[in-house]
């Protein structure tokens, strides 16, 4: 029995945690203590929050086989639209704000794809201009202050236990997302839609509200990330999130969620995350210029699709 | 005369089914060979052989005396093979003479030589009678057989020693029929071999030159003369092999439980009105593209509907809503099974429970253990091998597929099944198996709709036979007192049957 399950297990599901293992080795070989601190590696955690917790959300809507380009933009669309219009109300009003404007976001890009029948990429390709031009219209091109919100500016500052808070509900998001993934009819549903969505609606799934549903998530993920960004920056910027669908989806399809949908697994999200985190992290002590490492991002992406297509 | 053709002991495996078991065929230059026989017999797999499109398992093809290159449609073409397909294969948003010459444009250098592709297609389309065609028009814009047309001149466009035609008056009128007899004609003359299929037997004598019936994946008879009768054809056909073990079941008939009334989606599905009783097997028989797939997914709600409406239990359900045809009781197991039926990546219990989610789990919550057993009882009630509910759904054979299908539906507490082909790509040794399952259902209660090609099992296992052709219900026959002959003559019109109703004479679709 689990030698049959050890069968089953797909390739990368074994392979992403020794990457990281093998990741926390070559750090702790090349700079021992400095990387080896516990600070240090909550700091990896902290870094990878923003992109991570985006991450669960795309994790869900790449299951169903959709993408979601624009991320970036309304992270920082949120958090103008939160920084904008309910700076004054305090940090709670900020939050719900914020998170809000996320999920209406996600909600306009689940219409175009579900009922308006548009290919998400075309539909989120749009929201990532439309949204980056609402953060700077309103925003008027120039960053809110919000050093008075006092609980904002703690969750980006703050640590509990030595942890940092964004990595505290970075970790919290990706454990909910499994358990909804997993655990719940909902997460079933939305596998069968990605997976085969004529057998789908054949077996009485109402599949446009699934399809729907995972773009709301995404969005209210992508809100919840925006509170953690703008928390540690203590303002909202129209020019934040710039390149973060890349890190959010790269980090789902080398966890080895396929972008076929139907396959998906947060685990693998949340290796996913990590490794890259580590990756750059290690780079940074190695004092790496941010460019270079930029361009090992895409070599990366590139190798580790690579290497998953011929796992399948 | 040459031998253009010489096909010898053609086998060709799928995995889980025998398509070839053995066909052999000769073609000569400057004859109409007509192929024949059921749906599924092997007919499309055959010409698919012979234009390379699918190497074959074993046996050899012999193509103007040389061996073919298994598995390369280049190499038939360029051998002189040319094959109208069923399905036109033609690029609808490209015009008339670029889908005549896709993959051998004329060029100049690198670029492409329109003025004498255009010059070149309208010679084609003259050669074919229809010098009125426009080479520019779009493909897309051209009535269906003005599209055949062009998918036989783009046949012609190369040097073309072979021409396999799959089915090509289907969707003509008789006028278009007689033309494209008259280019068949002039073909032959110049020495081209024409593969002619058809199900219209009473267009054999026409053209044909000589007769080849397949059954079952072999060629059971060969050389028949084109003045063989359409009666005799039919007999050769159906054959006498069928020797599918079909369960004992006794007299069934509860209470109506799915009323279909006037239900209708043109041009697919005509008004159609039925009613099947709990326990009872109702068949759906006819030729592909007689809209028996169409209907079953117009009950089901899967596609939008023109008008009527469907009753289970005396209760209407709303249209065009799958979910709510799902909750009221009525169950599909599509034709395509692996592509519509399953999660083949699945293990069994997952297929299994995806209707039940709600009663099985607690709150939002699934629950694994109550998954598994839920699953685990139906799938043992109906002796899916291997025994093992975690066994993916891609692994299991085709029959043990079906029933998975089955046990989910069964699970769900179905009133209605609606089975589309329900043991198509399933082992004749499991066929029997299916067909205690489907029996054992309707013992249960529920009643049945069964869509077959295979008319065997409509009239040894149906009670009662719908026959259908081109969207219409045609014929309703007692299960008991049907015969094949009776069921292949209403679906392929090829005689006024003696028995009810009479059709019209026939006269254009």
């Amino acid at each position: 029995m689990t030698l049959d399950a050890l069968r089953r297990m797909k390739v990368q599901e074994l392979a992403l945690p020794l990457v990281v293992v093998l990741l926390v080795v070559i750090g702790a070989v090349l700079k021992g203590t400095i990387f080896f601190s516990t600070a240090n590696l909550w700091n990896v955690l902290l870094q990878a929050s923003v992109a991570g917790t985006v991450a669960v959300g795309m994790t869900f809507v790449i299951a169903t086989g959709g993408i979601d380009l624009a991320v970036g933009s309304v992270l920082a669309a949120a958090a103008i639209v939160g920084g904008h219009y309910f700076h004054g109300a305090g940090s709670a009003w900020f939050m719900a704000g914020t998170i809000l404007a996320g999920a209406a976001a996600g909600a306009i890009n689940g219409i175009a794809v579900a009922w308006l029948r548009i290919v998400p990429f075309v539909a989120t390709l749009a929201m990532l201009a439309a949204a980056r031009g609402i953060a700077q219209q309103i925003s008027h091109q120039t960053p809110v202050g919000l050093y008075d919100l006092e609980a904002l500016t703690r969750i980006g500052s703050q640590r509990v236990l030595g942890i940092p808070i964004p990595a505290i509900v970075f970790l919290v998001v990706v454990a909910l997302g499994a358990l909804v993934l997993n655990g719940t009819r909902y997460g079933r549903y939305v596998v069968a839609v990605g997976g085969n969505r004529e057998a789908a609606r054949i077996a009485g799934i109402r599949v446009r509200p699934i399809v729907f549903s995972v773009y709301v998530l995404v969005g209210v993920c992508t809100g919840i990330a925006s509170v953690l960004q703008t928390g540690q920056l203590a303002s909202a910027s129209p020019v934040v999130g710039l390149g973060l669908e890349l890190d959010a989806i790269a980090a789902v399809v080398i966890g080895g969620t396929s972008l076929a949908g139907g396959r998906c697994t947060m685990l693998g999200t949340f290796f996913g995350v990590l490794t890259f985190a580590l990756i750059f992290n290690l780079l940074t002590l190695e004092n790496v210029e941010s460019q270079v490492q930029q361009i090992l991002r895409g070599v990366i992406i590139l190798g580790a699709v690579a290497v998953q297509r011929r796992g399948h | 005369m040459t031998a253009i053709l010489e096909v010898r002991g053609l086998v060709k495996v799928f995995p889980g089914v025998t398509a070839l078991a053995g066909v052999d065929l000769d073609v000569e230059a400057g004859e109409v060979h007509c192929l024949v026989g059921q749906n599924g017999a092997g007919k499309s797999t055959l010409i698919k052989c012979v234009s390379g499109a699918t190497p074959p398992t074993a046996g050899t093809i012999r193509l103007l005396g040389h061996d073919l290159v298994a598995g390369r449609p280049g190499a038939a073409l360029s051998a002189g093979v040319a094959t109208m397909y069923q399905e036109l294969d033609l690029v609808p948003d490209l015009s008339v003479s670029a889908n005549i010459f896709l993959g051998h444009e004329r060029r100049i250098g690198p670029l492409l030589a329109r003025r004498a592709m255009r010059r070149d297609a309208t010679e084609l389309l003259a050669r074919l009678g229809h010098a009125t065609l426009d080479p520019d028009a779009q493909v897309a814009e051209l009535r269906p057989a003005d599209r055949q047309l062009v998918s036989m001149a783009r046949a012609l466009s190369r040097d073309v020693r072979l021409l396999i035609m799959d089915e090509p008056s289907a969707i003509l009128d008789p006028p278009e029929v007689d033309a494209l007899f008259a280019v068949v004609r002039r073909l032959t003359a110049a020495g081209v071999g024409v593969i002619y299929i058809s199900h219209r037997l009473d267009e054999i004598a026409r053209i044909g030159d000589r007769i080849t019936v397949l059954r079952d994946g072999k060629t059971v008879a060969s050389n028949l003369p084109a003045t063989t009768s359409p009666e005799q054809l039919v007999q050769r056909m159906i054959g006498r092999s069928f020797s599918e073990v079909f369960p004992e079941r006794s007299d069934p008939h509860g209470d109506v439980v799915l009323q279909v009334r006037r239900l209708a989606r043109r041009p697919d599905l005509a008004e159609t009105s039925f009613e099947v009783r709990s326990g009872e097997i109702l068949g759906v028989g006819g030729l592909v593209g007689a809209g028996r797939t169409e209907l079953l997914r117009a009950i089901a709600g899967l596609d939008p509907v023109d008008g009527g409406e469907v009753l289970v239990a005396g209760r209407v359900v709303p249209r065009g809503r799958p979910d709510l045809a799902v909750a009221a009781g009525i169950g599909v197991a599509p034709e395509e099974r692996k592509s519509q039926g399953l999660w083949l990546d699945w293990d069994q219990v997952h297929n299994v429970t995806i209707c039940d989610l709600p009663r099985l789990g607690r709150g939002p919550f699934t629950d694994a253990a109550a998954e598994h057993r839920a699953a685990a009882a139906q799938l043992r009630s109906l002796a899916v091998r291997p025994d093992d509910p975690l066994r993916l759904a891609s692994e299991l054979s085709g029959g043990n597929q079906q029933k998975v299908v089955l046990a989910r539906w069964l699970l769900h507490a179905s009133a209605v099944l609606l089975l589309d082909e329900p043991t198509r790509g399933v082992d004749v040794g499991a066929k029997a198996d299916v067909y205690r399952v489907i029996a054992e259902l309707a013992a249960r209660g529920l009643a049945i709709v069964m869509v077959s090609s295979e008319l065997a099992e409509l009239v040894g296992f149906c009670d009662r036979i719908l026959v259908m052709r081109e969207g219409a219900v045609v014929a309703e026959l007692r299960g008991g007192r049907a015969t094949e002959e009776m069921i292949l003559r209403h679906a392929l019109r090829a005689e006024p049957p003696p028995e009810p109703p009479p059709e019209s004479p026939r006269a254009s679709p």
